[in-house]
């Protein structure tokens, strides 16, 4: 499989440097929280405009001898001196009072630990060498991560639009790829930056100050506070200031401020030296900073939410790699060659799934004897022997081929097989982005244009990857052909299917459609809600499932009997009194949303069935219309005692079998006006029933949205307005 | 890791014990000196500077005064270390921070009296990471008159300026 350059290298990074940015990240946690604990010590001051001046004329009042003041980046005033004894001191102490405050700790054995495993592996050198390499890497990585993430989500504008949920790993992936691509980067550049200085690779860091020749003999005794540099300047601007070391006027003031130091005459207060720091101070001095947070809160704990991401970014990113390459293996089971298959299938996939889908297809092929090839769209050539091209295909980004696909296109065009092929499209894709199985429909239009090429199956898109659509499809492919297609159903981790037993309270007959209403009541405890679904078991160990409804406290289903399917042909067959056993799947994409104040519930057949719970649950809290497409006017019967009982607010019904020949989709556009002004309004339109009822509607709220609003249904979509359960 | 567990029980343990004993022994009696010690415009990291007493011979006596507090490098001033890892006494002074080129420190150094004037040496040490060790930066015979004068260094150290302390 194709796997585009950016994707390819990110992995391949991220794979290589995981178990050090594994390290990092745990033990860049821990140290996260060394900048929480000083900045809670009680030791920090407020300095309220005072200079330095007023601070030494306190300070040197109540100690004997100082020896330099120091003040650091959780404004801590540390002074070092010489007591009544002759000792030396360090304390911390108020620059308002000058009283003691607490003598400095030494660094905690855990964070002194933590740091040399963060900083050289205790490796020294070497360490700290391969620490900034990774580092480095570590920038690549989000560098990558992000170029994906624009691909993904279509540019710069799209970039905190909202993305569509697939699973759980890849979702929040890209959701804190979002939000922490910044601090990681500068996180990771900093740690580049702190290690290149500790390397010399850099510019020295030292000044070099020089003493005049000449240095003024006054020894006039001026009071330090006096001197005009300690009187004007705050004490925020001060870093460290050292007392000259005698009296003789050859000793000398050190000072250094933030962005300069100076050396100053002691009784004069000449600056005997004064330079600025480079940039190379400055930026090193921020690195520090940014990278270890030294002195505030708020960053330590961006910091500290930094880690974890990483974490969860390891974790997620090698699930994601191996699901990935999983799928991709699938579908190589059985090799057919090229040169000898009568039956092409072709995959379009990005992230992979598209391939699992191919497997399925290709087992139902070989089992009624078709020798089926499957490949890459990219791979496309020369078939001999090949009467039929089946393309499966996804879309990424908004409307974009695969990498996989890109070159297919052209290949089309400068290939030409000598025999006619018959061939179908089937688009994944996910309705919440705009352009919706864009691809497929590029291909498909492609195929129709070029000679040589005749459609078996028109275009079929399939949202969300949902296996009954897929079903669906074989069902046709089958009509056409002849041939019953059986797809295996999609292996999922095989969890444990809880089974509860109903009883069967209630048994419409069999009306013209030979669609009936089931109605259960649960022998034990059972959690369910209108729009959930039911599984029920059928012979051949499948499970055929029905959306339901509740309704007081029943489980409510409405069955077509299909005179092969085994399943509804043993509902059918259910009298009241029997016992069946239900597993329960909640579904909460098809629930009533709670903030819906306005709903369309639109469905037809059997699709109307979780309707009749949903009435019934909120007939008088919230404002439900329905639009129901049944074929004649006696389908109705079987769900009218229901619909009176709770009425919607509006009912219209679409007949296609009477005269008026009417479907959903018609009286949706005559009612344009009123569906886009609703959907301005946060109403929320529920859609369950056939595939194709689903794309007839779509299609008309599409252009309702285009013509009566100028924008795509896609943001309706992504504010979940839109909610389906079709099959 | 072990070792700098045991070096730090060891050094708690033998704070608390000859802080025991201060209490019942008086001592020979210190003189306090500020002491500046002034390095070079080298490039590089802070320098490790250890100042240490020794004996006519030339024998470590004991430890001054420490400069820089990460123990991982203490055995890249190799001289010192071999004396410093078998008799670990309580040191007066251990700072965190090291000092960088062109910089300087000033400390006070607590001496023993009965030492001055009486053959002995004082030792600057110095280590810089990934750079030369020097074992005898600094040394010369602890007495009145040498303690007056600024010496200077020949590694790391520019000079050495060394005042009674005020009191």
């Amino acid at each position: 499989m194709t796997l585009s350059v950016w994707r390819f290298s990110h992995q391949l990074l991220a794979l290589a440097s995981s178990l050090f940015l594994l390290l990092a990240s745990v033990t860049g946690i821990i140290l996260a929280f060394e900048p929480l604990v000083e900045g809670s010590k009680p030791y920090s001051a407020s300095f309220n405009e005072q200079t330095i001046g007023q601070t030494l004329e306190i300070l040197e009042a109540q100690y004997p001898e100082i020896l330099s003041l120091e003040v650091d980046r959780y404004n801590r005033v540390l002074l070092e001196g010489i007591d009544a004894e002759g000792a030396s001191f360090r304390y911390y102490v108020d620059p308002e009072s000058g009283k003691k405050l607490g003598e400095p700790e030494e660094k905690s054995a855990l964070f002194r630990f933590t740091t040399n495993l963060h900083r050289s592996l205790f490796l020294k050198s070497v360490g700290r060498f391969f620490v900034g390499l990774f580092s480095f890497l570590m920038c690549l990585i989000t560098i990558t991560g992000f170029l994906l993430l624009l691909q993904r989500q279509g540019g710069w504008k799209k970039l905190y639009s909202k993305i569509p949920k697939e699973d759980k790993s890849s979702y929040y992936h890209v959701i804190l790829g979002r939000w922490f691509i910044l601090p990681i980067l500068i996180v990771g550049a900093t740690g580049v930056y702190l290690s290149l200085e500790k390397f010399s690779l850099l510019p020295p860091l030292a000044l070099e100050h020089r003493l005049p020749e000449q240095i003024d003999e006054t020894m006039d005794g001026t009071a330090s506070y006096e001197l005009e540099l300690f009187k004007n300047t705050p004490l925020e601007e001060l870093r460290k200031l050292s007392y000259p070391f005698s009296e003789f006027p050859e000793d000398y003031f050190e000072v250094a401020l933030q962005d300069r130091e100076l050396w100053l005459h002691q009784y004069t207060g000449e600056a005997l030296s004064e330079l600025s720091y480079p940039f190379t101070t400055l930026a090193q001095r921020w690195s520090m900073l940014l990278h270890t947070g030294q002195g505030s809160l708020l960053w330590a704990i961006v910091l500290l939410l930094v880690g974890i991401s990483l974490v969860y970014f390891l974790y997620s990113g090698i699930r994601i790699w191996g699901v990935r390459t999983r799928k991709t293996k699938k579908s190589s089971v059985v090799v057919v060659p090229a040169e000898e298959a009568d039956t092409i299938l072709l995959v379009g996939s990005e992230t992979g799934n598209t391939f699992a889908f191919a497997a399925l297809l290709q087992k139902a092929l070989l089992d009624l004897g078709k020798q089926t090839h499957v490949a890459e769209l990219n791979s496309y050539q020369m078939y001999p022997k090949a009467e039929e091209l089946i393309i499966l295909t996804a879309t990424y980004g908004e409307g974009e081929h695969t990498t996989n696909g890109r070159h297919f296109l052209k290949l089309l065009d400068e290939v030409s097989q000598q025999q006619t092929l018959n061939y179908s499209v089937v688009g994944f894709g996910s309705l919440q982005y705009p352009d919706f199985c864009a691809f497929a429909i590029d291909i498909d239009k492609k195929l129709a244009e070029l000679p040589g090429f005749e459609e078996n199956n028109p275009l079929f898109k399939i949202n969300n990857q949902d296996f009954r659509a897929f079903e669906t499809w074989a069902q046709g492919w089958s009509a056409k052909s002849g041939q019953v297609l059986k797809l295996e159903p999609l292996k999922k981790k095989k969890k444990k299917r809880r089974y509860i037993p109903f009883e069967v309270i209630e048994k419409s007959a069999l009306n013209l459609d030979d669609t009936f209403t089931l109605k259960l009541r649960p022998q034990k405890k059972a959690k369910f809600t209108s729009g959930d679904l039911a599984g029920i078991l059928a012979e051949d160990g499948n499970i055929r499932q029905y959306s339901i409804a509740k309704v007081a406290g029943d489980l409510v289903l409405s069955v077509k009997k299909h005179e092969h399917g085994l399943c509804s042909t043993l509902l059918s067959q259910l009298a009241p009194g029997d016992s069946l056993m239900i597993n329960l799947q909640k579904n909460h994409e098809f629930h009533l949303p709670g903030f819906a104040q306005h709903v369309l519930l639109i469905g037809n057949g059997t699709g109307i069935a979780p309707y009749l719970g949903m009435l019934e649950q909120h007939h008088s809290d919230k404002e439900i219309h329905l639009l129901a497409g049944l074929r004649t006017k006696e389908s109705y019967e079987l769900y009218k005692p229901y619909l009176e009982a709770y009425p919607p607010q509006t009912l219209e019904l679409a007949f296609s079998q009477e005269k008026e020949g009417q479907y959903v989709q018609d009286i949706l556009q005559q009612k344009a006006s009123w569906v886009a002004k609703g959907l301005e309004n946060e109403m929320v339109i529920m859609i369950c029933g056939s595939l194709k009822m689903q794309n007839g509607v779509l299609e008309v709220l599409e252009n309702i949205c285009q013509t009566e609003l100028g924008v795509p249904l896609s943001d309706f979509e992504n504010m979940e307005q839109i909610r389906m359960d079709c099959y | 890791m072990k070792r700098k567990i045991t070096l730090f029980t060891g050094l708690f343990s033998l704070l608390l014990i000859s802080s025991l004993l201060v209490s019942f022994n008086p001592g020979p009696t210190k003189v306090s000196y500020k002491c500046m010690i002034q390095l070079t415009n080298y490039n590089g990291h802070g320098a490790y500077v250890v100042v240490s007493l020794l004996d006519k011979d030339g024998k470590y006596v004991e430890t001054l005064y420490v400069q820089g507090d990460d123990e991982e490098w203490y055995h890249d001033i190799p001289e010192w270390w071999s004396f410093y890892e078998k008799d670990q006494s309580d040191i007066d002074a251990i700072t965190g921070a090291t000092v960088g080129g062109g910089q300087r420190t000033i400390q006070v150094i607590q001496l023993p009296a009965d030492k001055i004037n009486a053959g002995y040496q004082l030792r600057f040490e110095t280590a810089v990471e990934d750079q030369k060790y020097y074992a005898d930066d600094l040394q010369f015979e602890l007495t009145t008159e040498n303690l007056k004068t600024k010496k200077e260094g020949k590694g790391y150290i520019r000079y050495v300026r060394m005042i009674p302390a005020s009191s």
